[in-house]
């Protein structure tokens, strides 16, 4: 038999578990500000070479922007699905949503990958320096985010849809979305500045 | 091992109870809805679009797109916020809401204090030739009895006009201490840069211009010699100008 009081200290726990995690994004919003400051302080450092303009396609980041929110969006329905325990829709939204990170990784990388190889490395001017951290800091989070979410699923399958995974799969959600929202930031500081 | 099943089907029951009271009084509270998510989502994609067709079509420009689209991202920050992360809702919101609030003033101060002192930094302590343009501009024409360079007289002005697709004139010849005007004529962002593309040189200290209708930028010319610049935004645009000592 299960009193009330377990099923309040169960909602009470929950609580203080988001709101942990909650102040942990705080603090990742704070890292990412430092390393924006540190990207408008030195963008303009290019040593006389080629500067964002001549280097970045707003096109593609676009795409890589519209693919981001779409997973963000996806991410919340699998939520919504988590907590109506419908196993199946967990999978298939979640799974949309890794697959769209993955597209996004993919591209990202790729596009760092043609900046490598045409010379424009990090150790070049500050202005590459502070571009490939700021950006290549998000894409690690969005590397980690995959691996999380790869595993939350890969346990969801094995363990089913219990309390806990679906707290996990909340606290995935919310460093989803807060992933996406960092990449609003850097949409428009980084990308569409330059071509203002 | 039926004992511990039987446990966890029971707490699984119990919390689907307790989601079952959080329906009841957070569903369409702390949680999402499908329809909340999706309008969410639209107002972002539309926040998404918008800026960058304003960017692209060169329709709005200057600082006035660079505060919108800085506007837009903020805007569905909060957009996103609120219909994706629910702050706001639930049982005990005011937490999450004054822990996002202390953070975002953390934020600012760290990085408007950052850009504002970086900034001085760069002016008082800038490398050699750039102190030559600071010299200009504060007049300070001689340090420890040795001449900065910086005009004290200034003479004539001339001014370049660049725009739809053309620098006029594209020879000017000056004197030393005259005074050289950049003026834009169209509507979007021009960047003079000294030296041919893709070279990128100073002059007396100075570095790229930006340029935008309505704003100009002076260069005080007290170095002797010809000189060429180009537009970084449309490189093929070049011209110079000769200083007469």
């Amino acid at each position: 038999m299960v009193t009330a009081t377990e099923t309040g200290h169960q909602e009470a726990a929950n609580d203080r578990v988001m709101f942990g995690f909650w102040v942990y994004l705080m603090t990742d919003l704070l890292m990412f500000a430092v390393l924006f400051a540190v990207y408008a302080v030195l963008h303009g450092n290019t040593m006389g070479g080629p500067s964002g303009r001549d280097l970045f396609s707003l096109p593609l980041a676009l795409t890589e922007t519209i693919i981001l929110l779409t997973s963000s969006f996806t991410c919340g329905i699998g939520m919504i699905a988590a907590r109506r325990g419908r196993i199946n829709q967990v999978l298939v939204w979640y799974g949309i949503t890794f697959a769209l990170g993955l597209v996004f990784l993919g591209l990202e990388l790729r596009e760092f990958a043609e900046l490598i190889h045409e010379g424009h490395t990090l150790s070049r001017n500050a202005f590459l320096s502070s571009f490939f951290t700021l950006v290549g800091t998000h894409g690690l989070h969005i590397i980690s985010g995959l691996l999380w979410m790869a595993i939350t699923l890969v346990f969801v399958v094995s363990r089913g849809l219990n309390p806990h995974m679906v707290r996990k799969l909340g606290l995935l959600s919310l460093y989803w979305h807060f992933l996406d929202i960092v990449w609003i930031f850097i949409f428009t500081i980084v990308y569409l500045r330059v071509f203002v | 091992m039926a004992i511990t099943a039987k446990l966890t089907r029971m707490e699984w029951v119990s919390s689907g109870m307790s989601s079952v009271h959080s329906t009841d009084h957070q569903s369409n509270g702390e949680h999402g809805t499908v329809m909340s998510y999706t309008i969410g989502f639209i107002l972002s994609l539309v926040f998404t679009v918008v800026p960058y067709y304003l960017v692209v079509s060169k329709s709005v420009s200057g600082n006035a797109l660079l505060a919108t689209i800085l506007g837009f991202a903020v805007v569905q920050m909060i957009i996103q916020i609120l219909f994706f992360l629910h702050l706001g809702r639930g049982p005990k919101p005011l937490y999450n809401i004054a822990f996002f609030v202390s953070t975002v003033g953390i934020i600012l101060v760290v990085v408007g204090g950052s850009l504002f002192i970086m900034r001085h930094l760069h002016y008082n302590m800038a490398p050699t030739e750039v102190s030559r343009s600071v010299a200009e501009k504060e007049g300070i024409y001689q340090v420890e009895g040795k001449k900065t360079g910086a005009c004290q007289e200034i003479g004539a002005n001339h001014k370049v006009i660049i725009g739809n697709g053309a620098i006029s004139p594209r020879q000017i010849k000056t004197s030393l201490c005259d005074t050289l005007t950049f003026i834009s004529q169209d509507d979007i962002l021009h960047e003079i840069a000294f030296g041919l593309h893709p070279n990128h040189e100073t002059y007396a200290g100075e570095g790229d211009l930006h340029l935008r209708t309505g704003r100009n930028k002076t260069i005080t010319l007290n170095q002797s010699g010809t000189y060429q610049f180009h537009d970084h935004v449309n490189p093929e645009l070049t011209g110079d100008f000769t200083v007469k000592p």
